[in-house]
């Protein structure tokens, strides 16, 4: 008995001293230039009391199974911040992997047949399968209780957004928000953006650029974009050896790359299916935007511009042939082709890498394309109905959320992974950065599968620090290669970010492709017709011959007629008008 | 009698139990967790033969695609079949004019080996092989060389193709696998047969078609007819993994009718009916076929 209260007093000791955050905890905010403005919905997470570790550490050790949806790799079996967590919190986690396109698979099997569930679940439907199954305890009671200070303030500001009311449970959190729950606002009250533009655009390699003596790229449109491949494709028909592919997307598994442009092009947010017009969505598969993106992709494909093998290729062809660097053009997601980027960096090819550009289809139109980042609903972790220690594994979460929990998880140990200036400014040496780059240092270092799925504290830390090293300006500037620096610098612009518009605040309903579509309803045979007819029929829109784009454009259309949009149209609109009733 | 207890056990837990879950085709199934798989069944809504309208509604666009969907099946299916059988013994005929032994042992064991490939490494290698050339495809690259094509064909882009691309891939996979029944019956054929129709005079090809193929007829039909009762399953793994892009108006077969409509968007009961619609059509099929047989005085399976 009088070990473990020593051991708890020991450990009281090593949270405080931990909690200081960097090395000199009360000089460096004051040393921080400009302290972020507190407003309303954001506090500091550092002013909330020491947390009482009661049930959670090392006296009372635990093992938990936590299923988790990612595409990343488990944490290698050396890796010490997992070693740190038992040690500390007495907590070993076995991990249950599912990739992200098994989850609907998983989910289904897991409800239907009533299987044991894992001690902690994280899934990523936007339906919310597993909350609407009954699967998940309401959080609300304990987030109430004043035990969870921090998971409390984490979901308190955004509570009536992350509520679940569409299924036949009780309204309630159900899930608690992993990603863009941002505490502090880094730009005085403007947009939190990352130095890398993480959002949608159609991208253009640097050497395009390059080739063009740097181009302004304002008032984009597609005829230049294309334009600007052809002609550099004409002057360099190889690349490596191998043919240069003008523009490409992806489809297999990510339908949305190729079928996203035309709200784009008509200026507007990602909506996901749908055009919001005076609050108004209507579908804009078949509107005049579809039908001229569709047109200038045909005009493209006759010129040789678009790859055939664009429909035909599976996600990992797709991030292979991005990876080779012979692609010029695209259109995706930012987030969405990290894997080839980092590696043509790691080759030191990077003239080979992109820039998104923003075209638009009527002149005058102000482009879209990036928009504020919207705090995830529906996906996140959840604690089991048949858990029988609730609390225990939500103290587990409340602790993780701490600045100095935090900062293992991106920056790693202060004198080994980082170091920390007079000023308080986190910073890494080249070997660090170089370390951090290397997919292997990483599985041994990091725990990117927990990271992706824990609350987490984005933004600013407390200490004024960025959350992660790559959203810290100066870490951002210093790794930047020399190729990138001349690339930014005959922009005169200082990040990858600015290259994108800059995105006006959300409205209050956005984004629509949160809305949730119960699965067995009109509105989910509506979305799954949808989703069987356009790569059903887009392929042979953009390879028809000359001449016959209008009959298959008719045809496509036809199509259309026999889906019911209307029922998914008027559910997109009551989850739109439920939001902006809850904004007023 | 009683050694079959435990099969039969077996075969009424794991094949008959489960059947109870076609009552779903009946209900809007909605699982709810902690209840329990039979009172998610009892608690579920009864919607009568709603699923079995909307999927036998052609007017409406999910009627059209499982239309599409058991057209494509089917045909799938039947080149497979066709192909699959023909191929076969044409291979088992040619493989038994082999009179040294151990070249057809030699020759039969490397017929067999594309059997043991996963179906997942089988439609990898068939996507390489259909790709443009720029991407390794050397079904391209030798139809080029021939001069049968000019311009390199996307094989897996042309819906048209797919139900070929089926029927190869399992003809590819399975066609030395497939000659080990009809090889066996042929083994059995008295040698006594042969040397009559010699001093008949009957050279070899009148032999291979009055005695070999004669003989192994029964095989055949029996054969024929246990492979119609599986006509409603074209398999999975190629239609699932190369059949997603613009293909899929040839690739969609009811099986992966039913994980879309059943697993990925939670419409147990849409897919439950067209899994019950598929078994009762296979049983119809199965029963055809043998009447058929049966009629022309041939072996049948009951």
């Amino acid at each position: 008995m009088k070990k473990l209260l020593l051991i708890l007093v020991l450990l009281m000791v090593a949270v405080a001293v931990l909690a200081a955050c960097g090395r000199n905890g009360d000089e460096q905010s004051d040393a921080t230039p400009s302290p972020p403005p507190v407003t309303g919905q954001e506090t500091q997470p550092d002013q909330q009391p020491p947390l009482d570790l009661g049930i959670l550490g090392p006296h009372n050790p635990v093992t938990w199974t936590m299923m988790i949806v990612t595409d990343n790799m488990p944490p290698a079996a050396d890796n010490w911040l997992m070693e740190r967590i038992r040690e500390e919190l007495g907590v070993t986690l076995i991990f249950d992997i599912v990739p992200g396109d098994l989850q609907d698979t998983r989910v289904a099997t897991m409800l239907a047949a009533g299987a044991t569930l894992p001690d902690i679940i994280h899934v990523t439907q936007l339906d919310a399968h597993m909350a609407a199954g009954g699967t998940l305890m309401r959080l609300d009671p304990f987030l109430e209780s004043g035990m969870f200070p921090r998971l409390q303030e984490h979901h308190a500001p955004y509570i009536g957004r992350l509520s679940f009311r569409e299924g036949p449970v009780e309204p309630g959190l159900y899930q608690m928000a992993t990603w863009n729950r941002f505490y502090t606002d880094d730009q005085g009250g403007g947009p939190i953006m990352g130095p890398t533009h993480g959002g949608t655009g159609f991208w253009l390699q640097k050497s395009v650029l390059e080739f063009h003596g740097f181009p302004n790229l304002d008032n984009m449109t597609l005829e230049r974009y294309f334009d600007m491949i052809e002609e550099y494709m004409i002057a360099n028909p190889t690349i490596d050896g191998m043919p240069t592919i003008g523009f490409t997307f992806p489809m297999l598994g990510r339908v949305w790359g190729m079928t996203n442009p035309p709200q784009f092009l008509a200026g507007h947010p990602n909506n996901g299916e749908v055009l919001v017009e005076n609050g108004i969505a209507r579908i804009y598969h078949t509107s005049e935007y579809a039908e001229y993106y569709w047109r200038a992709l045909n005009d493209a494909f006759h010129r040789g511009l678009v790859d055939p093998e664009s429909w035909t290729r599976t996600q990992d062809e797709y991030q292979a042939a991005l990876a080779t660097g012979r692609v010029l053009g695209f259109h995706d997601q930012g987030w969405a082709f990290g894997t080839p980027r980092d590696a043509l960096i790691e080759a030191g090819r990077y003239e080979r890498t992109w820039i998104p550009t923003m075209p638009v289809m009527r002149s005058g139109t102000t482009p879209w394309y990036a928009d504020r980042p919207v705090l995830n609903v529906n996906q996140g972790i959840g604690i089991p109905v048949t858990s029988d220690n609730p609390e225990h594994k939500l103290l587990f979460f409340e602790t993780l959320l701490q600045p100095e929990w935090q900062m293992l998880f991106t920056w790693g140990r202060e004198g080994i992974d980082y170091h920390v200036d007079a000023n308080g400014n986190f910073y890494r040496t080249a070997e660090q950065r170089r370390n951090a780059d290397e997919a292997a240092w990483r599985l041994s270092n990091r725990v990117e599968v927990l990271w992706d799925a824990i609350p987490k504290i984005q933004g600013s830390l407390p200490c004024g620090n960025a959350y992660t090293p790559g959203n810290q300006p100066s870490e951002f500037y210093e790794g930047l290669s020399d190729y990138f620096r001349f690339f930014l610098t005959s922009y005169g612009l200082g990040t990858w970010t600015q290259f994108a518009n800059d995105p006006p605040s959300n409205p209050p309903y956005y984004p629509a492709w949160q809305a949730p579509i119960p699965g067995g309803t009109p509105a989910a045979e509506a979305a799954a017709q949808i989703q069987d007819i356009l790569p059903r029929l887009v392929p042979g829109l953009i390879s028809a011959p000359p001449g016959e784009f209008d009959t298959r454009w008719a045809a496509f259309i036809a199509e259309f007629e026999m889906v019911n949009t209307e029922a998914l149209e008027a559910q997109i609109q009551s989850f739109i008008d439920d939001r902006i009733a809850r904004a007023r | 009698m009683l050694m079959s207890i435990p099969m039969l056990l077996y075969v009424i837990l794991f094949a008959y139990v489960p059947l109870g879950g076609w009552v779903m085709a009946f209900q809007n199934f909605r699982p709810r967790f902690g209840v329990g798989p039979i009172r998610n069944l009892i608690e579920a809504e009864w919607v009568g033969l709603a699923h079995f309208r909307t999927l036998l509604d052609t007017s409406g666009h999910t009627g059209a695609r499982f239309i599409r969907a058991l057209t494509n099946t089917v045909g799938q299916s039947l080149l497979t079949l066709v192909v699959g059988t023909i191929s076969a013994i044409v291979l088992s005929l040619m493989l038994h004019e082999v009179r040294q032994t151990g070249i057809k042992r030699f020759i039969q064991n490397i017929l067999y080996l594309p059997h043991f490939l996963s179906w997942m490494i089988v439609t990898v290698l068939v996507s390489m092989a259909l790709a443009l050339p720029v991407s390794g495809g050397i079904i391209n690259d030798v139809l080029l060389a021939l001069r049968i094509i000019r311009e390199p064909i996307q094989f897996l882009a042309e819906p048209r193709y797919f139900w070929g691309i089926v029927a190869g891939a399992n003809l590819w996979r399975n066609l030395g696998w497939n000659t080990i029944i009809y090889m066996a019956s042929m083994t059995a054929i008295d040698p006594n047969l042969y040397e009559a129709a010699s001093i008949d005079g009957a050279n070899r090809y009148r032999k291979m078609w009055h005695i070999t193929l004669a003989t192994i007829r029964p095989t055949i039909i029996l054969l024929i007819i246990m492979n119609i009762g599986w006509l409603l399953a074209s398999g999975f793994e190629i239609q699932f993994f190369l059949g997603s892009g613009p293909s899929i108006a040839r690739a969609e077969n009811i099986d992966i009718f039913v994980l879309r409509f059943g697993i990925e968007q939670h419409n147990f009961g849409l897919a439950t009916a067209a899994g019950v619609f598929r078994t009762g059509v296979s049983i119809l099929l199965l029963l055809a076929a043998n009447l058929v047989a049966k009629l022309m005085k041939q072996e049948t399976l009951f």
